[in-house]
């Protein structure tokens, strides 16, 4: 299912020196764009810095403390002590009726995890000495999590749609889905704070069709924040859904119909399974850079409110302190890296 | 020869053969909205030296590029307490003062800064303060300072400055501290003031605050002097300028030299083509702070020179800022904290 695996068949030859000149651009690329910056972040993170921000290369671990504050800790040890009962009680339940699946332990247990940890944070709010570090991570997971779940609910009809529209519209459609790309992304956002502000081209439309009349307090606000996230990464939960609605076999729709399904039970029974690679695809594209995602935050949100991604550029200019934000970014890559552990563990045990 | 030796060598040579080595040229790092296009032009011509102009909206921006950046930079355009923190680290190169002849055309008063007495590392490009700006259109009560922005009236209609050092220092001095003190004691008076505060504030923007008042997002403004010298110029009877009673923050920014560029020579054409008077104009038309250039703001007009936000009273009461170094980051974290309440 994964390219890693079409290229691992069984006969496959060992790549030759033409496929190494092939692949070379591409591991130029990982390797400067991706290893030694991930190599330097690691090294600076355990390091010191002077009072101008530079990175003094003293072994220190106190970016990682600072991170672990006792408080949080807590709020972090509790929300895992209730979600792991909770999740093996309902685990429990569920093999008793019968009804135990491989995906449901884990996802249950995420769920869970994630619902007592937000009630954490909604409980200990109020008190300034903490550091906020955890709540902030809280609050842009639960931003990119209601994006991303956005972005499929728009974007699965509309890539289902191109994928099963006739050959001559597809190529137009999925054009209409990229063209956006053609200008600069800043530029895009900056275009939503001319539609979003007081006065601005939503209001007014709105006002002069008879709608609503009135601010709508859209710009600045997190609204705003939220309508360009979905804006920016809705092309990237299409394109993915629709490679795979693309690939999907009419023939075994039919079937399932011709054998008494009705449309929902084919979809759900048919559709959805095999288009699944692609939604899977789809939220990995969007979820893990929205998390990151500042500038979005900063030009729409007016920067009231910081996500984890404007903390951490913060600490490489506003705190002068690259060594802690490095610190941070390891954090965030290693939560992105077991979470994605976790799941290729559970696909390759369901298959 | 392998394959990624080959590679790097065809790179190496692209590049090489991209860049020209035709036109000298100067990499000049300043404030977005401070150097306008004319003047860089205007050094071309002269001099046939050509200016890449490149932005950045804070000093801890500038700091951490500048640092990061093996000497791409020829010019910065530090503030007061940047400068003191560069020079104490020796990252700066010490002016040639018989290449600026045109510092005579400056305020002497400027030669006297704490900073850097005598202008041995920086030539002053323009001065400023931290002022409230407000509609008086859509506010009726009176604006006198701090105290009466962040009363509570007018939450949610107010833009200032993303800055968390700055909005220390204002409730510093509504509190009648010392505005450079980053003491923990300090800080604790600061941090429930500031909290409210914080609240109220509906947009941050160090850049461009200007274009929320102009827009109508916003009411009130506590921005740098020149973007309130602008809405004052634009719409006269709309905008009113006022100095906080408690005190505020004055900056300086200058031009300065960081070491290992290696266009010294030029860098000095360029401070002392922007001491000319007729050019230093140019800079007040488009960006009207507080000109150190004596000669120049006798070309002003009337207006200009009036301005209440560009060229605030004698005896108004105004500090500069001394470098705090590695509390950036507790006034950082505080200002997080704070926000994300």
């Amino acid at each position: 299912m994964t390219p890693l695996a079409d290229t691992a068949e069984p006969g496959g030859q060992r790549p030759g020196l033409w496929a190494w000149a092939l692949l070379a651009p591409l591991l130029l690329w990982l390797f400067l764009l991706v290893i030694v910056p991930t190599a330097i972040m690691v090294a600076f993170s355990f390091c010191k810095r002077d009072a101008l921000g530079q990175v003094v290369f003293e072994f220190t671990t106190e970016n990682y403390a600072r991170i672990a504050d006792v408080q949080q800790a807590k709020g972090l040890l509790i929300s895992a002590a209730v979600g792991l009962s909770a999740a093996a009680g309902v685990w429990g339940v569920r093999r008793r009726v019968g009804l135990s699946g491989s995906t449901w332990p884990m996802l249950t247990l995420l769920g869970l995890f994630w619902v007592t940890l937000n009630i954490c944070v909604l409980l200990s709010g109020g008190e300034v000495d903490a550091a906020r570090w955890l709540k902030i991570t809280v609050v842009s997971i639960n931003y990119a999590a209601a994006a991303t779940a956005v972005c499929v609910a728009l974007g699965y009809p509309v890539a289902y749609f191109i994928g099963r529209s006739p050959e001559r519209w597809r190529n137009l459609l999925l054009m209409a889905v990229m063209v956006p790309f053609w200008t600069s992304f800043l530029v895009r956002t900056y275009a939503w704070v001319t539609i979003l502000r007081r006065n601005g081209v939503l209001e007014s439309l709105l006002s002069w069709t008879h709608l609503h009349d009135g601010p709508l307090d859209l710009y600045p606000s997190q609204t705003g924040v939220m309508i360009g996230l979905i804006y920016t990464y809705l092309p990237f939960m299409i394109l993915p859904i629709y490679a795979s609605v693309e690939r999907l076999d009419n023939a075994l729709v039919e079937a399932a119909l011709d054998l008494g399904a009705s449309p929902m039970r084919a979809f759900r029974g048919v559709v959805l399974p095999l288009t699944k690679p692609g939604i899977i695809a789809g939220v990995v594209l969007v979820f893990v850079p929205a998390v990151g995602m500042f500038a979005v935050n900063d030009i729409l949100g007016g920067r009231q409110e910081m996500l984890i991604g404007n903390v951490i550029e913060r600490q490489f200019t506003a705190a002068r302190d690259k060594p802690f934000g490095s610190a941070m970014g390891m954090v965030l890559l290693m939560l992105f890296i077991a979470t994605y552990a976790l799941s290729m563990r559970r696909r390759s045990a369901a298959s | 020869m392998s394959i990624f030796k080959k590679l790097v060598a065809a790179a190496v040579g692209a590049v090489a053969f991209v860049s020209p080595a035709m036109a000298e040229e100067l990499n000049l790092f300043a404030w977005s909205e401070y150097v306008p296009q004319t003047v860089l032009e205007g050094f071309q011509k002269e001099t046939g030296i050509k200016v890449n102009y490149e932005t950045y909206a804070s000093n801890e921006e500038m700091l951490a590029k500048l640092l990061a950046g093996g000497g791409k930079y020829d010019l910065i355009q530090p503030s007061e307490y940047t400068i003191e923190a560069l020079i104490a680290d020796a990252k700066l190169e010490k002016l040639d003062h018989t290449k600026l002849p045109n510092l005579k055309n400056l305020d002497p008063a400027f030669a006297k800064m704490a900073h850097d007495p005598g202008n041995k590392y920086s030539c002053p490009w323009m001065s400023g303060t931290v002022g409230i700006v407000y509609n008086s259109e859509a506010v009726k009560t009176p604006i006198k300072g701090f105290k009466d922005v962040f009363n509570g009236s007018h939450a949610g209609k107010i833009v200032a400055l993303d800055d968390g050092r700055e909005i220390v220092s204002w409730v510093l001095g509504t509190q009648g501290r010392d505005i450079n003190d980053m003491s923990d004691a300090n800080l604790a008076t600061v941090k429930p003031i500031m909290a409210g505060w914080l609240k109220q504030i509906k947009l941050f923007d160090s850049d461009s605050p200007k274009t929320a008042l102009l827009a109508g997002d916003v009411d009130i403004g506590v921005v740098w002097s020149g973007e309130g010298a602008i809405l004052l110029a634009k719409e006269p009877n709309k905008f009113k300028w006022v100095l906080p009673v408690e005190g505020t923050h004055r900056f300086i920014d200058s031009l300065a030299i960081p070491k290992g560029s290696t266009r010294v020579e030029a860098a000095h054409k360029f401070m002392n083509y922007i001491l000319k008077p007729e050019v230093s104009k140019l800079i007040s038309d488009e960006f009207p702070y507080t000109n150190p250039n004596v000669e120049a703001r006798k070309l002003l007009d009337e207006a200009a020179r009036t301005n209440a936000a560009s060229y605030p009273p004698e005896g108004a009461k105004l500090g500069l800022f001394n470098d705090i170094g590695k509390r950036s980051s507790v006034i950082d974290e505080l200002y997080t904290n704070l926000k994300s309440q």
